[in-house]
């Protein structure tokens, strides 16, 4: 039972972390339109925003996502007006020929600027736990990011339901050009929706990085599993993408416990795979025609 | 003009014996492996200035494979054909060396692999594939020796990467086990990278191990090892096999490092002729202490470099001259011998050592040993 309840909280936790950079994803692809396939090299800058930060100037990993997440978010506007924006009309393949060479880009500048080697931060509570009992334990610093992350959500959903913005910016996923006949500023939109995509990937590297270590390709990972996080959830769906992003951490950590670890990639395909099948648009998507 | 060409002329017939002997590297200088790589390429480079001392006039041709096999492979082909070099030393890891091997024998180049530790690359009967460190299996039955010697440890569960060298490590380590009597009571493999082996642990702390076994490099072993203290894992002893447990990064993690025993090629306090020199000037030149890897790397170069001298540059010569050579250095007694199904395998000593108060101290065997172990694994604070 100790493990089964271990497994399950340190799955929820991890999920929250897969939910944020999932989330990201799937508001960019509600705006736009656009899969973002630079998405985890995103998050890869992120996390190396975090390692200077901490490591020259000393600020705390999470305290550092006050400075990150501006900061990510005008990197993600920035790429948005210059690149993103350029193809919002052209063929899929394009577009998706473009996302992934920017994070060619991103990676290889990267690893450029700070070799391949792994980076490692080591904070004081890295590997610090709160016992709650039953011999069950909780990594601090996962459980601190999973708040953080529940905060953000929290707050994102509040900004996207209730302010006229966010409104916008829903009306702009909803139908384009009736957005844009009803003055809605959609160019305007997708910058906001790219910038915020951008910055809760990068936010997401900042929480992980106290737990996980650092090196320039760690972005494919995360592309991947962002992906299947989107798409279990039903793309564009903010509440299905945090949905999927759990549902993932937890199949994860349950079948490296109950089958092996070695096979706990294998477990999430299929599930997404059987997802896919009985339901094409996702948990939450709603099919468009 | 004409004299001048004439010079030349003579110039260039005579080079062969002016000309500095090619020897080539192959080492993961960069990549997820280059924090162990930086300790062979230091290694080579004392080696570099001892030969310039003994009057041995070494070119080196350096190779980054980038950790990566296929590149590994398109070095160890431009070495051995447009560089004409006549020998390599390297690569670092099993999967590269494993890779490099068969193209060794293919172009007829004498390959002295310092530190990789897949069995199987020297036993496919491979005549111009050298190994100077003791292979994997040795690691499985040093360590298990050492534990079965300092306490009675009745199951094991294991825990390695899922890639050549944590396959073939554990695998050995599985039938020295059952020969002892032991009960493997989990056997994990996880991919490399995974971010999340809290479940994982979890699940073996529930079937309460009294040894747990790993096998993983650098940067894994912090994280495994983070993450066990989290899930409140406790067993008899933590088992590091070589890699990432035998590095300073991962002494420096005092918090989580702290009496976990690993077994390694080479300590800096052991007897061997030179070794202690070797450790003293590595330091003063590197500003850190040297990993076994960097000993092995000396060595091998020194072998190497010595040898194809005396053979006056011939492979074929540089590799017989290999087969029958003895050594006494920094590395002990140093013989390529055939045993067991092994080929060209020096039979080495393995030490075992525990990491305390943030230094690997050696423990086992008794007489080269310098501080007690700490057995059973005290409580996680």
């Amino acid at each position: 039972m100790a493990v089964f309840l271990q497994s399950l909280i340190s799955g929820i936790l991890i999920g929250g972390v897969y939910a944020l950079i999932g989330i990201g994803l799937t508001l960019i692809f509600g705006v736009m339109r656009v899969v973002n396939f630079a998405h985890g090299d995103i998050m890869m800058v992120g996390m190396y925003l975090t390692y200077l930060l901490f490591t020259l100037l000393g600020v705390d990993p999470f305290v550092s996502v006050l400075i990150s997440f501006p900061l990510m978010f005008f990197f993600g506007g920035f790429l948005q007006k210059v690149f993103i924006n350029r193809v919002l009309n052209a063929v899929a393949q394009n577009q998706i020929l473009l996302t992934i060479g920017l994070g060619l880009i991103m990676s290889n500048t990267v690893m450029l600027i700070f070799t391949s080697d792994y980076k490692i931060l080591t904070t004081s509570y890295s590997s610090s736990t709160i016992q709650v009992g039953g011999g069950v334990s909780i990594s601090t610093p996962l459980l601190i990011s999973f708040l953080i992350t529940a905060a953000i959500t929290a707050v994102l959903g509040w900004f996207l339901l209730k302010t006229d913005t966010g409104q916008a910016i829903r009306a702009t996923a909803q139908d384009r050009e009736a957005a844009q006949l009803m003055g809605i500023n959609v160019s305007r939109m997708s910058v906001i929706a790219f910038g915020l995509g951008a910055a809760l990937a990068g936010t997401a590297g900042a929480l992980i990085s106290p737990t996980y270590y650092i090196f320039p390709q760690v972005g494919g990972t995360f592309t991947l599993k962002a992906f299947v996080i989107t798409v279990l959830g039903g793309m564009g769906s903010v509440v299905g993408a945090t949905l999927g992003g759990i549902l993932i951490g937890v199949t994860e950590s349950m079948s490296a416990v109950y089958i092996s670890s070695g096979w706990k990639d294998v477990v999430v395909f299929v599930l997404f795979l059987l997802v896919l099948l009985f339901k094409p648009s996702g948990l939450m998507g709603k099919s468009r025609t | 003009m004409r004299k001048h060409l004439l010079a030349l002329g003579t110039a260039l017939a005579l080079s062969p014996c002016l000309m500095a002997q090619k020897i080539g590297v192959i080492n993961s200088m960069s990549g997820p492996e280059a924090p162990i790589g930086e300790n062979i390429t230091n290694g080579i480079k004392l080696a570099d200035e001892d030969l310039r001392k003994k009057g041995i006039n070494l070119q080196l041709v350096w190779e980054d494979d980038t950790g990566k096999p296929q590149i590994s492979m398109s070095a160890m082909e431009k070495l051995a054909t447009r560089d004409g070099v006549v020998g390599v030393v390297g690569p670092y890891t099993s999967a590269c060396s494993n890779a490099v091997a068969k193209l060794a024998e293919k172009y007829r180049v004498p390959l002295l692999i310092p530190a990789a530790a897949k069995e199987e690359i020297t036993r496919q009967g491979l005549k111009y594939v050298f190994r100077m460190n003791a292979p994997a299996d040795k690691y499985a039955s040093s360590l298990i020796d050492a534990a079965t010697s300092l306490g009675k440890p009745r199951s094991i569960a294991f825990i390695y990467e899922n890639t050549d060298f944590g396959t073939s490590t554990t695998k050995t380590a599985k039938e020295y086990v059952a020969k002892k009597g032991m009960q493997v009571v989990a056997d994990e493999p996880y991919p490399k990278g995974a971010a999340d082996y809290r479940s994982t642990l979890a699940k073996v702390k529930s079937k309460n191990p009294d040894l747990v076994f790993m096998v993983s490099y650098v940067a894994d072993a912090i994280l495994l090892m983070r993450q066990s203290k989290e899930v409140g894992l406790q067993p008899q002893a933590f088992l590091g096999a070589g890699a990432g447990f035998t590095t300073t990064e991962f002494a420096k993690e005092r918090a989580i490092s702290e009496n976990v025993i690993s077994c390694t090629q080479w300590t800096n306090d052991v007897n061997w002729p030179g070794a202690k020199e070797f450790g003293a000037r590595y330091k003063a030149k590197f500003g850190k202490e040297p990993t076994y890897h960097a000993a092995c790397a000396y060595a091998s170069m020194m072998i190497m470099a010595e040898t194809a001298k005396n053979a006056g540059g011939d492979r074929a010569k540089t590799r017989d001259a290999l087969k029958s050579g003895k050594w006494n250095g920094v590395m002990g007694e140093v013989q390529f011998a055939d045993y067991e199904g092994f080929t060209n395998q020096n039979n080495h000593q393995m030490l075992v050592q525990q990491i305390l108060q943030g230094n690997y101290e050696t423990v086992l065997p008794a007489k080269f040993a310098t501080k007690k172990a700490v057995y059973p694994f005290p409580k996680w604070k």
